[in-house]
This record gives structure tokens, sequence and C-alpha cells, in this order.
């Protein structure tokens, strides 16, 4: 899923969009373009370009007026992190003194199976601590799309000031133009702020694009890179599941040490972790492997996360549950060539193997995993699937956690 | 919904038709569905109309171009009431456009396997099929399974659904696919089978919700509880629980709600997405959703429950369990509470049965609770890991799409290899016979006679005269004016079981008996591990009995492949002067082959038993088998090659030496034969019909 933060809107997408945005200015600005644009503007709001959302209650966001504190609070934000990322760069948009903020976004809600878009005029903060009263969620049909009446209707309900509905309305109906043709699963203006004369502007934007939507694949941004903590493990890995569609590859590191986990099937990769964590396995990271991946794809997988973690891993898991569809000698058999790929380029292995697997060619699957280890002289123990993967995960967490203490010097 | 109980969605004589049947998951799975229940009627997919998919022999599934040529084509008490979407994402909203177009009124549920179908395209069929009046199931559904009707849409129950989906009275419904058999499986332990298993999909936008699913097994009959799997996302279970206590929901629900451990990991996971319903979509809020409606804590299966009617009442409405192994206990509970009788005798608990265990050194450190020894192996896997194990032979190995792959040979636009050795290099320091064996088998040769008997069987294989059968194909093609080249095509061609291919049998032969034994080098004249003498004799009478059984009943019976030859059988004692030369060539060298060795005396054994009435020659294509199974013996007892491999090679040989065989008969063929001289004259062709008139 691509985020869309406030600053790639403003510079690629709002021009497009119709929607009415204040100006703004990215760093680096020397002193003298500062003040001009103070001098203009009268008052800046000063902002980290950073994908996390809450900035404002974090004390990210400050209106400035003059360029000596507007450069001391670019410095300060520039060296901030939020929710573990930091900012990729800070920039300035013109304060728009408000009479009403206003707060709307359109997403896809289970409860209409479609479309919805919400309003609240307690725009500025949190949309989950808004009061029930105060906001407004109304379904909205894919193929007809908002209507301006559709949308007075909403203000109306809302005791929106009458001189507003109309022109908000029309915004909205810009927004929502914006959204569909965009290919978005959600985008939310919070807030849009109304000036005393009654001008509009969108005051902050996020936005996450559907990247199975062509429109979204369409769209000719250039997305800016982003300083992420993702370690390199987790960046490999995306990069090789972003190359197919065909089975999950699906990583993210736990910053756990003992258990290396190879698992198969969102429902069972969740659980197995959840009882690794709860039984104190601390696995290193949460995988999900399902899907009947090809052998390539598997084996590069696994290959990755060998290259990364088994030297360090106390114990190596590979669990699923009962497949329907995985073929369980192709998995098995991609899991052992890339152990003995790691063997062969690392030198021999040392950490005990337990797997527990069900599914379509299991006894072949097992019977050549199990000659793979035989040949790696790696011990093992190998469930099927009449032991529940829980057991198993239990089991795996309590083992590695002896041989942790074996391990301590 | 169109459907008004669990049975609309899916029941026995509903016509199945599957969209882009010819897709590797689709293909795959209609064939296990069409043998599991039959009921694929027909498939589709783009550019594939007029193929089928054979599930068993003379019995396959016709594949149409498109949905409406389906419609056109299959009898009208065939079409589909029931389709199952595997198109690729982009394609699903134009196949889901065109099944309601041509299928209204006739479509009553669809069933969106394909996963990645963007939101807009889900919410667009939504409305789509809500005017159309169609249940749609997912997308990104695994299927499901109506467990008393013994039918399924999609890979529930995986490829043998009646093993997980046994007759009882639990409903399993799962956000995960891969959970509902699982559970399925759970259960039996506790003697609960199921009367549905129903994957709901688990993208951002769950066409059929949860309070549908429940509302349906709620009328279901021989539905009593309901089991439910769900992941964080969506406000589905809010509204399931508004409307069962609503409705007061009528039957026990008892739910697994994962993920919670996640939250605070900054992990995504199942079909959370939307913004403004955060703070009903976690797992957490879930758990504490379904705990009120239940009014009771998590189940514990260390309590010690006393079943009191406020507990009683409680479990009336469901549990939810903390980890999934307990959900038998769980669910039994439920059925104490309401006096209810378990389906069948329970298969057994649920406790941790390893079915191989090898710590080796390791064991001797760990605290004795974590050194498990091996269970049982429950079946039909126990049989299947036995029969594995009976082949001590040849490496197992799984396909893969080897397109634009190869462990034979590579290119990296520097050199040429050959399982990574440089061809260039292997031209200055090795023979062809050696770099054959290194292409054939991934090594070169352990010994340097055996690429000397190598060549030896290329030698032999050249020619046999000009006229057998494949000198003849070249001859022939020469005479048609051909290029050499066809010529050898032609050879080859007429190269087959009996001609050339006896080898591959006598390879098959060779393993039936030496497969068993203890044999670890086939060179070894002491031949450790077997009992060659004794083989013989068990082969030979074993042979004698046979025959004379045949002979008596007048029926045929299998001869010994390679033993016997058309040209070299006249005298008391026969040889075929090839398999004597390779014979020679070991015995002057001191050299053993235990393969031909056994022949040799099996054809001496024979004769004096009385079950031939001559020493028949052990002719070429056995000695060829016996080089080269010499040669793969190491190979298959490390299990580094397949037996198919092993199989397969004494024909390869034959057919290699015999092509550049063919191109010698055919260039002299070219030289000093005329054109069409091989055409056979009409005067010496015996007509074998009468003349007849066509009718009028």
């Amino acid at each position: 899923m691509q985020e869309i933060a406030e600053l790639t809107f403003l510079e690629q997408l709002a021009k497009r969009s119709k929607l009415p945005v204040p100006e703004h200015a990215v760093i680096p600005l020397d002193r003298k373009t500062l003040k001009s644009l103070l001098d203009s503007w009268g008052k800046a709001v000063i902002k980290p370009d950073i994908l996390a959302g809450k900035r404002g209650k974090a004390g990210l966001v400050k209106v400035v007026e003059n360029p000596v504190r507007a450069q001391q609070e670019i410095n300060r934000l520039l060296n901030t992190e939020i929710g573990g990322k930091m900012p990729r760069t800070v920039y300035l948009t013109r304060f728009i003194p408000a009479e009403l903020e206003i707060y709307t976004a359109i997403t896809y809600n289970s409860s209409f199976l479609g479309l919805s878009l919400t309003i609240s005029l307690k725009g500025g903060m949190a949309i989950e601590a808004v009061e029930e009263k105060d906001k407004r969620t109304i379904p909205v049909d894919v193929y007809q799309g908002l209507d301006a009446y559709q949308a007075s209707q909403v203000l109306s309900d809302l005791q929106c000031p009458k001189k507003l509905i109309s022109p908000f309305s029309r915004c909205l109906v810009d927004f929502w133009d914006f959204f569909i043709t965009s290919g978005m699963r959600m985008c939310e203006i919070n807030p849009w702020r109304v000036t005393p004369a009654g001008d509009i502007f969108a005051c902050d934007f996020k936005a996450t694009l559907d990247d199975s939507n062509f429109k979204a694949r369409n769209l000719a941004v250039t997305f800016p890179e982003y300083p992420e903590n993702i370690t390199p493990f987790e960046e490999e890995m995306k990069e090789l599941a972003a190359s197919s569609y065909q089975g999950q590859l699906h990583v993210s590191d736990l910053g756990g040490e003992w258990v290396l986990p190879i698992l198969f099937g969102g429902g069972a990769s969740t659980i197995i972790i959840e009882t690794l964590v709860n039984s104190g396995g601390s696995p290193i990271f949460l995988s999900d492997f399902g899907g009947n991946p090809t052998y390539d794809r598997l084996r590069q997988a696994a290959a990755v996360c060998f290259k990364h973690y088994l030297k360090k891993a106390a114990l190596l898991l590979i669990l699923g549950g009962k497949a329907n569809n995985t073929l369980i000698d192709v998995t098995f058999q991609a899991i052992g060539d890339a152990l003995v790929q790691e063997a062969a380029e690392s030198g021999p292995l040392c950490l005990p193997v337990v797997i527990g697997r069900g599914g379509p060619r299991l006894a072949k699957g097992m019977t050549m995993i199990k000659e793979t280890l035989e040949t790696l002289h790696l011990p093992y123990v190998i469930f099927g699937y009449d032991t529940p993967v829980t057991l198993v995960a239990e089991y795996a967490a309590r083992l590695a956690k002896a041989l942790a203490h074996l391990r301590k010097p | 919904m169109r459907a008004a109980q669990l049975s609309d969605l899916l029941q026995k004589g509903d016509r199945v038709a599957v969209s882009n049947i010819t897709g590797r998951e689709s293909g795959k799975v209609s064939i296990i569905s069409q043998r599991y229940c039959g009921n694929i009627v027909g498939g589709w997919a783009l550019g594939k109309g007029g193929q089928t998919i054979e599930f068993e022999p003379g019995k396959s599934i016709p594949v149409f171009a498109t949905f409406g040529d389906l419609l056109k084509q299959l009898p009208k008490k065939h079409h589909p009431n029931k389709v199952i979407v595997y198109s690729p994402p982009d394609a699903v909203y134009g196949e889901i456009k065109e099944v309601i177009s041509f299928g209204k009124k006739r479509i009553e549920t669809i069933f969106i396997i394909t996963e990645h179908v963007s939101i807009e395209v889900t919410a667009k069929i939504a409305n789509l099929a809500r005017e159309a009046g169609i249940d749609i199931i997912g997308g990104n559904t695994l299927g499901m399974i109506n467990t008393y009707d013994g039918v399924r849409v999609g890979a529930v129950g995986g490829d043998t659904p009646g093993e997980s989906f046994r007759k009882g009275s639990a409903a399993v419904i799962s956000n995960s696919g891969n959970m509902v058999t699982t559970m399925a499986t759970y259960l039996l332990s506790a003697g609960i089978g199921t009367t549905f298993g129903i994957s709901t999909g688990k993208d951002v936008l769950i066409l059929t919700p949860m309070k549908d699913f429940l509302a349906l097994a709620e009328k279901d009959k021989r539905t009593k509880v309901i089991v439910l799997y769900i992941e964080p996302g969506g406000g589905y279970e809010k509204e399931a629980v508004e409307m069962m206590r609503r409705e007061k929901f009528s039957k026990p629900v008892v739910v697994y709600v994962a993920g919670k451990i996640l939250e605070s990991q900054n992990v995504s996971l199942g079909h959370a997405g939307a913004v403004v319903e955060g703070l009903v979509a976690s797992a957490s809020a879930k758990m504490k959703l379904l705990d009120d409606y239940f009014g009771a804590d998590c189940f514990d299966p260390q309590r010690r429950y006393e079943m009191t009617t406020k507990l009683r009442d409680s479990l009336r409405r469901g549990i939810r369990i903390q980890t999934l192994h307990h959900l038998p206990q769980a669910v039994s509970f439920v059925f104490r509470a309401h006096d209810w009788e378990r389906d069948f005798s329970p298969t057994g608990t649920l406790t941790l049965n390893p079915w191989f265990v090898n710590l080796g050194e390791l064991g001797k450190k760990l605290p004795v609770p974590l050194i498990l020894n091996p269970g049982t192996i429950i079946e039909p896997y126990a049989a299947q890991f036995a029969q594995l194990a009976e082949s001590k032979l040849g490496k197992l190995v799984t396909q893969r799409n080897m397109r634009n792959a190869s462990y034979a040979s590579g290119n990296d636009g520097q050199a040429t290899t050959l399982y990574g050795y440089s061809v260039a290099e292997l031209m200055k320091r090795s023979t062809f016979a050696e770099a054959l064996i290194l292409q054939w088998l991934g090594e070169l040769p352990s010994y340097p006679f055996e690429a000397r008997l190598v060549e030896m069987c290329l030698l032999a294989s050249l020619s046999n005269g000009p006229g057998t059968i494949s000198a003849q194909g070249a001859k022939l093609s020469a005479s048609a004016g051909n290029q050499p080249h066809t010529g050898m095509i032609a050879a080859l061609a007429c190269v087959g079981q009996v001609h050339g291919g006896n080898g591959k049998e006598a390879i098959e032969y060779l393993l039936k008996v030496f497969g068993q034994t203890g044999l670890e080098d086939p060179y070894d004249p002491k031949t450790p591990g077997v009992d060659l003498d004794t083989l013989v004799s068990q082969e030979a009478s074993a042979f004698k009995n046979q025959k004379a059984v045949a002979q008596e009943s007048g029926t045929s019976y299998a001869k010994i492949p390679c033993l016997g030859h058309p040209v070299f059988k006249d005298k008391d004692v026969n040889y075929d002067p090839r398999e004597e030369a390779l014979y020679g060539y070991l015995q002057e060298q001191s050299l053993f082959n235990v393969f031909l060795e056994f022949y040799r005396r099996l054809a001496v054994t024979l004769k004096r038993i009385g079950a031939t009435s001559k020493v028949l020659a052990v002719n070429v294509d056995a000695a060829i088998a016996c080089v080269w199974l010499g040669i793969c013996w190491k190979f298959l007892k490390e299990k580094r090659i397949t037996l198919q491999r092993a199989t397969d090679l004494p024909l390869v040989a034959f057919a290699l030496g015999r092509a550049a065989g063919a191109a010698g008969e055919f260039l002299d063929h070219e030289d000093h034969g005329t054109d069409m001289d091989m055409r056979v004259p009409t005067s010496e062709c015996e007509i074998l019909t009468k003349p007849r008139d066509l009718p009028a």
C-alpha cells in the first residue's frame, strides 16, 4: 500500500485535483527567502514530511511568525522522530486563519460494503475522538459518486453554517473526483480550514493508494523515498515479494532472537507467532509464505531468511496448518535446498529444526526434508497436522529457551 | 441475501462453472474437486476454448473460450448455477460482468477466489450482484464445503476433503481459508464433525459479511454450534454481535480472534484498512465485543467449571478461546452445557505427536520433558511413508518451472558450462565420454574405466547392420531425398520399446532384483551385501515357475528383459558379440560389474534348470543397461539422481550411438542409392481388403 503524505500531495497532486490548498515552500530556504515568505504570509505552519499520523498531537506542527523562530523549528523538526520514523524533509505552508475546521474522509467501509464519506465539523482532531453526534458517515455509490446535493444534506445535518454549504459541497465533490480517479483506498483531509472571508483550504492530507487498482498504478507520481526504519532483511524480502504475486512472501521483523520461523498461511502464521511470543520463544520475525509460492520464490525467500538470521537463531521452525493448496513437497524442497545452499556458503549449521505441516503431497515433502536434515546432520522433530500448530509452537518456544540457556557461557 | 440457508450457497446438484480453469491453481483444484464430488460442468479461459481438463482416465472437464460460449454449448440441464472466479485480478471485473449479464436468473452464487482484486472493483461487484440478486462469497475466499452433501467449491479440504470434513454438527466459518480445514481437523479429536466449512475471504470488503453467514447457519437444521476464526479489520463482528443480540441468536458460537499480540508491533494483518472503523476493527476490540456478548471470559481448560445456570446460559451464546488447540475442549464444553451427544467417537486428544524425531547428540543435553519419542503416524500417511522408505534408491524431487533454468548447463555470456564445469576446460582435459557422464549425471566419472565403458556402449550402438529398423528409417529418409539430420531423426523415430528401448526394462528389472539388497559397490567382485548365486537361482526358479504356469493355462508370461537376440540365437550357448566385447574388456582389465555378471549367470542357470532350451544371449541392450546402472549406483544410493533418470539412461545412450550410426547409413545411401529406391513395388504389396463402392 503506497501512502501519500501532504507534501507529495501539494507538490504533485493538488493542481490536478482542483482542491484549494495553501501556498507552500520546502527547505532548504535561505534566511532571505524565509523572511520574504513570512513577510508575505504573515504566519507559516512548519511541518515535517513524514509517513506518520498525529503530527499535531506530537507537537510537530508549529505556527511561526519570524524567520529566526522558523529556522529553529525547522532544525528541531528535522531531527525529531515520530512513531519510530524520521522526517524526509520539512516544509512550510501559509498559515490559514480559520473560523471553522472540518474533517473529511472517503474510505471503503465494511458496513456498506462500499464507499463512505465521513464529515465532522470538529476538524483538526482524530476522528475516533469525535463524539458520534458530531460526525456523519454516509454511503457513496461507487458508480454514481458523490453529488453536491448529497454532500449539502450531510453538511446541513451537521449544522454547517449556511453560507458554507454550497462552496464546501463543491469542494467535497472535487474531493470525491480526486479520490475515485486516483485509485485510492482511503483519503483524509483534516482539517479543511475556512477563513473568516469564507475561503476554504485543504490544510492537511493523507491517503493510501490501492496497489491493485490500475488507476493508482498509472498515477504518474514520483513517490519520494522516506527514511524507513525497516531492516535490510525486510528490505530484501520486500523486493522479492514485489517481484511476483504468486504466493505470499510477507515478513516483519519482530526483534526476537531465538526462533527463526518459516510459516505458512496468513491465519496460521498469526496464531503461531502469538503462541511463540506468549510462550517466550522470542521469534525473530513474522512470516507468511503461504498461497502456494513457486519453488523458486520460496527458495529465494528462505535463502534470504537464512542468510540474515540462521547463524543467530537457536531454532528453525517450519510450521503451517493443513494446507489446502500449497504443495508440501515443493515448499519443503525449496526450504531444504536453501538450507543446503546456506550450509555451503556459510559453513556447517548446528541448530535443531522443528517442523509441523499437513497438506497435499505431505509424505513426499516430509521424506525429502528429513533426508536433507539428515545430510546436514541437523537434529529435528517433525509433526504432522494431527498436532495443532499452537502446540508445536509452544514446544518450539520451550526448546528454543532451553537451547538459548545451553548457549550461555 | 438470496440464500435463505447455508445449503443454498452450496448443495448436491449444484452445477459449477470455473473461470480461468486452465490456470495453475484452478486447474489443479478443479481436478481434485471433480474427483471428490463431480460438480463442475465446465470452465472457461480466453483463447483456450475447445481444450479439456482430464480428471480421470477418459473423463474430462470441457473448456470454453468465454462464459457466453459455455452457456451456448452446454445443454440446458448442465447450465451452471454457481461460478468460481479464478481469473487474474485485472480480469475479475470483466468476468463477473459477463457472468451477471449472461447468467442473470441462472447464477445464484459467485465465489471469488482471486486475490489482489482492487477494492473499487470489489465495491462495484457488490453493487452489480445486489441488483442481480446474486450472492458473492469473497473476494479472496478459498471456497466452501457442504459436508453432508459431499460437495465443495474451491480448495477447502485440500486434496483430501473427506479427511478433515466428517458429517457432524459444527459450521466452521473463517476469515482464513487454511483455518477452515485446520479447525475442522481439530474438532474431529473431540468427536465433532462439520456441517459446512466456509472461507469468508479476507479482503478489506468481505462481500458476504459475518452476520449474514451466522443468520444462514442459524437456519441450518444440522448445525448446532458455529465455530469462527476472526482476524482484525472491518466492523463485521460488531454488526454480527448487534444482529445476534437483536435477534436473540439461538445457536452457540465458539470463536478464536487472532492478531492481538501484534497490535503493538506495527504489523498489518488480516483485512484491516478502513480509517473510520479503527475503534471496532482491532483484535482487542473484537475480543471484548464477543466476550461481552457471551457474558463470560475466554475458555480456560485448566479451570474447574461448575455448570451453574448462569454459566449454562452464557454457553448457550458461546465462548471465546485463547489458543486454537483449546477448540475441541471448548466445543465439547458447549456440548455438555446443552446436553448434546458427540457426533462420533473422538479420534483422540490433541497432544504433541511427533512423527519423526532425531535429536542426535543434542538430545543428551536437553531437559527430559523436551525429549520426545516418535508417536503414531496417522493413516494414510504411515503407509505412504512406509512405501517411500522401501525405496532405498533414488532422489525424491519435485517439479518446478524450468523454462529458463537448468542445472545441466549454463551460459553467462562469457562461458558455457556443464554442471558448473567450463566446456572450454573440458575440451582441453576430458574425453567426450567423460563429458557425457558429467552431462547426464552431474559429476565426472568416478573411475577412468567408466568413460571407456561408455565409449564402448556408444560404439556398440552405432549399427547392427542395414536391416535394423532404425537403419531402415535412415535409409528411407535418404531415399525420399531428405537432409542428413532428418535421416537421423527418422532413425531415432524408429527406436522404440522393442528396438533399443529394452534397456529401460532391463534397468527396471535389475532395480527390482538389487533394489532391496544391501549392494554397496557394484564393481566389487566380492559383492558385499549380495549373495549373487542365491539371487540368480531365485530369479531363475521364479521365471521357470511363472513360465510353467503360463504354458499350462495358455496365457502369456513376462520375459526377462534383454535376454535373447533375434540374430544371435541358434547355438547352444549364445552371445551377442557386442556384449561379449564389453564383458571381455572387463575381464582383461580385471574389472567386475555385478549386474552384467548376474545376467550372464542367469542365462546359464535358466538353461541348467530347464527354463530355456539354450543359453540365451545377454543382448547389447542389457550390457548397456548394466554399464550405466554400474555408473549410476553410487548416485542412486546417495539419492543424488532419480530412479527415473537411471532408468532412462540406457535408452538415451543407445539412441545417441544409433543416431550417429544412422548418419553413416544415410550418407551411404545418399551417395550410392537412387531416389525412391526404398519404395516397395505395388506387385509386392498384398491387398487384404476387397474393393468396395462408395454409398450413393
